[in-house]
């Protein structure tokens, strides 16, 4: 040890490397820790650094490394460390040319970047992603802590625009692979793309027809002991309990049928496909309450955000069923879990009043339901952040402005 | 069609306006003011309440030039001069009226009224409305909804470039160059309205 420590302390002195001085810097933080305090921004109302309180969103992002690797397999992996090899060169290179610290933020983006993207992208896009969203999201802005918006979701944006067929054509089911692992639809793609009715009606369920159908177990009972009901080929997002649904499907697959019932449970554990990091909903409950727990993150955003949604679609559902899909299904479906916990409570990005953070949870549900039933895209949480992204400094200062106004004499 | 579908209409082509066919992050009109005028947000409001005020004034005017003028001679290829001769000849009108009237609001829009004038989403705003066969009532909906349009992005953006004036920009990204980079992103997040009531 004491060797590394006398190499890195030579390593300051050598005048050729000067230039390299926040490479240097960066790994002598890594191998001994520092005990500097933060003096950029974001500054936090605790003794804790910004090296520790990043590094706890990492520990909280871990359950769904974990769960992305257990259901996706070692794509996961190679594509992390295409992540972090192509925007921490970006980071080294701005801080060498810019003379300031790496810092550590990134360490956070490198990591959620991929975890939002479909398990099949191609290596090369992921780079091409984290380049961009690192470049364009945080450096331009004078690095961490100065970004409008989150670097990740910039990154993921620009190749969803720039390569739609890729990011949206390709996903994998989870636990499978080979060619016939590839799937074009998330349960929001089915949803959107087919025709719903909002219960089981056994006389309107046709063999080999592809339907969503919301309801709940007693209703697939029903269904499922009318002789005259089909369900080959039929999706069922029910909610109910496992066991039940299980026997259902079992019968069904005895008969030789390709039917498919899938239950909140599935979503919430992760077998349906989508983006990697966002399919097991309770490693990404686990990961965002322990930063709740902690007061890493605040609670008000995710909770206001996950409750308008929640309304809104139960609203929306009951009036036009065919447009907006049921409440449960919106708020398991998709990256609103993960987008709600891991995305729009950057503290950087959000704003950092309590009222400010109420508005900004409010319209960033109001946007991700209306994008996801209204617009071409499937999947709304991404743009609404960012479009809140863009309104967070607006936010702040008219709360700001109406909290402490002057006071007229 | 009678006059509450007609309503309805507007309605739709008001948000729409707004959000999905946002003049200034969809079609890019209107960028000088938006980049010049960006640095503070309450000159922004002003120069943005502005705009809202006049795109929906002239739009409704140049609507009924195009219907009741042009139209029956069979001038149609006239409209742009004339509807910037309307635009320029209502900005000075209101500069007046306001002037006269109102000598303290005059005060704080300053130098914005006579700008609008050459604000070319104002203009564009008129012609998407001839392009697109718009009635009247929609297109009051249409130019109001392309204003408010115009005044969240600009007030989005005075917002952002308050909060940067600290920041350590590239120095020649400074000004234009990193508004137009966050124009940019902020349109690239519009993008996700595509087909919403469009």
């Amino acid at each position: 040890m004491k060797a590394v420590r006398s190499l890195l302390d030579k390593l300051y002195t050598v005048p050729q490397l000067a230039r390299f001085k926040p490479v240097i810097g960066a790994a002598d933080a890594i191998l001994y820790g520092t005990n500097e305090t933060t003096h950029a921004a974001p500054h936090v109302v605790d003794n804790i650094d910004i090296k520790r309180y990043m590094s706890l969103v990492i520990v909280a992002l871990l359950p769904a490394v974990a769960a992305a690797f257990f259901l996706f397999g070692w794509r996961v992996i190679a594509i992390i460390m295409v992540s972090y090899m192509a925007g921490g060169a970006v980071e080294v290179i701005f801080a060498i040319i810019r003379k300031h610290d790496i810092h550590e933020g990134f360490l956070i983006t490198g990591l959620i970047f991929p975890l939002v993207l479909p398990p099949t992208t191609p290596l090369w896009v992921v780079a091409v992603g984290v380049v961009f969203g690192t470049m364009f999201g945080k450096e331009m802005f004078g690095g961490t802590g100065r970004n409008i918006f989150n670097p990740a979701l910039v990154g993921r944006l620009f190749i969803t625009i720039a390569f739609p067929a890729i990011m949206t054509m390709n996903w994998q089911t989870p636990f499978a692979s080979g060619p016939e692992a590839i799937t074009t639809a998330t349960p929001l793609t089915t949803f959107k793309s087919t025709a719903q009715t909002s219960t089981i009606n056994p006389s309107v369920v046709e063999a080999g027809t592809e339907q969503v159908l919301f309801t709940n177990a007693g209703a697939v009972k029903k269904a499922t002991q009318n002789p005259q009901s089909e369900f080959a080929g039929v999706q069922v997002y029910c909610m109910g309990d496992a066991a039940y649904e299980k026997a259902a499907h079992h019968r069904r697959i005895e008969e030789g049928k390709a039917s498919r019932l899938v239950s909140y449970g599935d979503l919430l554990i992760g077998k349906e496909p989508g983006s990697m990091g966002e399919t097991c909903r309770l490693a990404i409950l686990a990961g965002g309450l322990l930063l709740i727990g902690l007061r890493v993150s605040n609670w008000r955003i995710p909770v206001s955000y996950m409750t308008t949604v929640f309304i809104f679609a139960a609203v929306g559902s009951h009036f036009l069923p065919a447009k907006i899909a049921p409440p449960m299904f919106q708020v398991l479906a998709g990256g609103l879990l993960f987008g709600a916990m891991f995305m729009a409570t950057d503290p950087i990005t959000s704003p950092f009043t309590k009222a400010g953070k109420y508005i900004f949870g409010i319209s960033c549900g109001v946007l991700t339901v209306l994008i996801r039933s209204f617009s071409g895209y499937v999947e709304g949480v991404m743009f609404s952040i960012v479009i809140m992204n863009a309104f967070t400094p607006l936010i702040d200062q008219m709360v700001l402005m109406f909290k402490y106004r002057p006071v007229k004499a | 069609m009678n006059i509450s579908s007609q309503l309805w209409l507007a309605a739709v082509t008001c948000f729409a306006a707004i959000f999905t066919n946002n003049i200034l992050l969809m079609y890019f009109l209107g960028l000088c003011p938006f980049t010049s005028v960006s640095r503070e947000v309450k000159t922004a409001f002003g120069l943005g309440v502005a705009v809202v005020f006049v795109m929906t004034c002239t739009a409704m005017l140049n609507w009924l030039a195009f219907r009741y003028i042009l139209a029956p001679l069979n001038l149609e290829f006239f409209r742009f001069i004339m509807f910037i001769i309307i635009i320029a000849a209502f900005v000075q009108f209101v500069e007046m009226v306001i002037d006269r009237y109102s000598p303290k609001l005059y005060h704080a829009l300053g130098i914005f009224l006579p700008l609008i004038t050459v604000n070319c989403a104002i203009l564009g705003a008129s012609l998407f409305m001839v392009i697109r066969d718009y009635t009247f009532i929609v297109t009051v909906g249409y130019g109001f909804g392309s204003g408010i349009g115009w005044l969240l992005a600009i007030l989005a953006m005075a917002g952002i470039r308050q909060r940067l004036a600290h920041a350590r920009i590239p120095r020649g990204l400074d000004g234009p160059g990193i508004t137009l980079i966050i124009a940019g992103l902020m349109a690239l997040a519009f993008i996700g309205f595509t087909g919403v009531l469009g």
